[in-house]
């Protein structure tokens, strides 16, 4: 998994709706209907949260059928169930641009002086 | 200094992260605590967070608005609330989505600054993360069965 792909992870866990989904998911593949059901938001938002879910490939969604069922998809989940771990490197990778960005200021600074 | 072990699976609920960066720790409360400069660097590798939508208040209750864009041009709204600002050393938020209260720490080495990094996922009273911990052991079990 690369950065960028453990950062979507992370993010499309962010959300209590869509971790709604997910748990949702593990009893089964569901329609966006079926999802809607449970939820105070509409299809559409349902259909943003599947969106973002499907980037981040914690679920598939079937391309032949009219209702596109979504299911969980299982490697990266399995992965992201260590979350904290995931939040760790998101700072690490900041702190490493953070070093960078310090060194560069700096460097500025003391060409202008 | 004490550190927490990185974390080895599971759900742990807390780990430290500490550097030590070289540059004096006023530049480094700045990084943190001015828009212009967080835009700079907070954030991961192929992120960038736009200073045109950073929005800080930097003082205990006040808020922290940002969105970050992935490469493929995806939007990811953050925000956080100040818990506590004691420039230039300490700096605690409680995260807007991710029930996580972090802590920076910076340490005074002369032209260089220790840096601590602390982050605790709230358990006391709060049921959000144990909502989200069993949500997580559900999915861990039913795909251990798939």
């Amino acid at each position: 998994m690369t950065v960028d792909e453990l950062s979507s992870t992370f993010f499309a866990l962010a959300d209590p709706t869509r971790r709604a989904i997910l748990d949702r998911l593990t009893k089964g593949e569901a329609t966006v209907n079926e999802l809607a059901e449970p939820f105070p938001v509409t299809l559409q938002a349902v259909s943003k949260h599947l969106k973002v879910l499907e980037r981040a490939g914690l679920i598939t969604r079937d391309r032949v059928a009219q209702q596109r069922p979504a299911r969980l998809r299982g490697r990266p989940l399995a992965e992201a169930a260590d979350w904290l771990a995931r939040y760790r490197q998101f700072f690490e990778d900041s702190f490493d641009r953070l070093e960078e960005h310090l060194r560069t200021i700096q460097n500025r600074e003391s060409d202008d002086g | 200094m004490a550190e927490t072990p990185p974390s080895r699976g599971g759900i742990d609920r807390e780990f430290t992260i500490t550097r030590v960066l070289a540059a004096p720790r006023s530049l480094v409360w700045k990084a943190w605590t001015e828009p212009e400069q967080f835009a700079r660097w907070f954030g991961p590798r192929g992120f960038t967070t736009p200073l045109s939508k950073i929005a800080m208040d930097v003082r205990p209750g006040g808020t922290c608005e940002f969105v970050m864009v992935s490469e493929d041009g995806t939007e990811y709204s953050n925000g956080a609330t100040y818990l506590e600002v004691v420039e230039p050393e300490r700096l605690v938020w409680r995260d807007r989505d991710v029930d996580l209260v972090v802590t920076i720490t910076l340490r005074d080495l002369g032209d260089r600054t220790e840096m601590t990094c602390h982050v605790v996922g709230e358990t006391g009273g709060d049921q959000a993360l144990a909502g989200w911990s069993s949500s997580f052991d559900k999915l861990a079990e039913s795909l251990a069965r798939a």
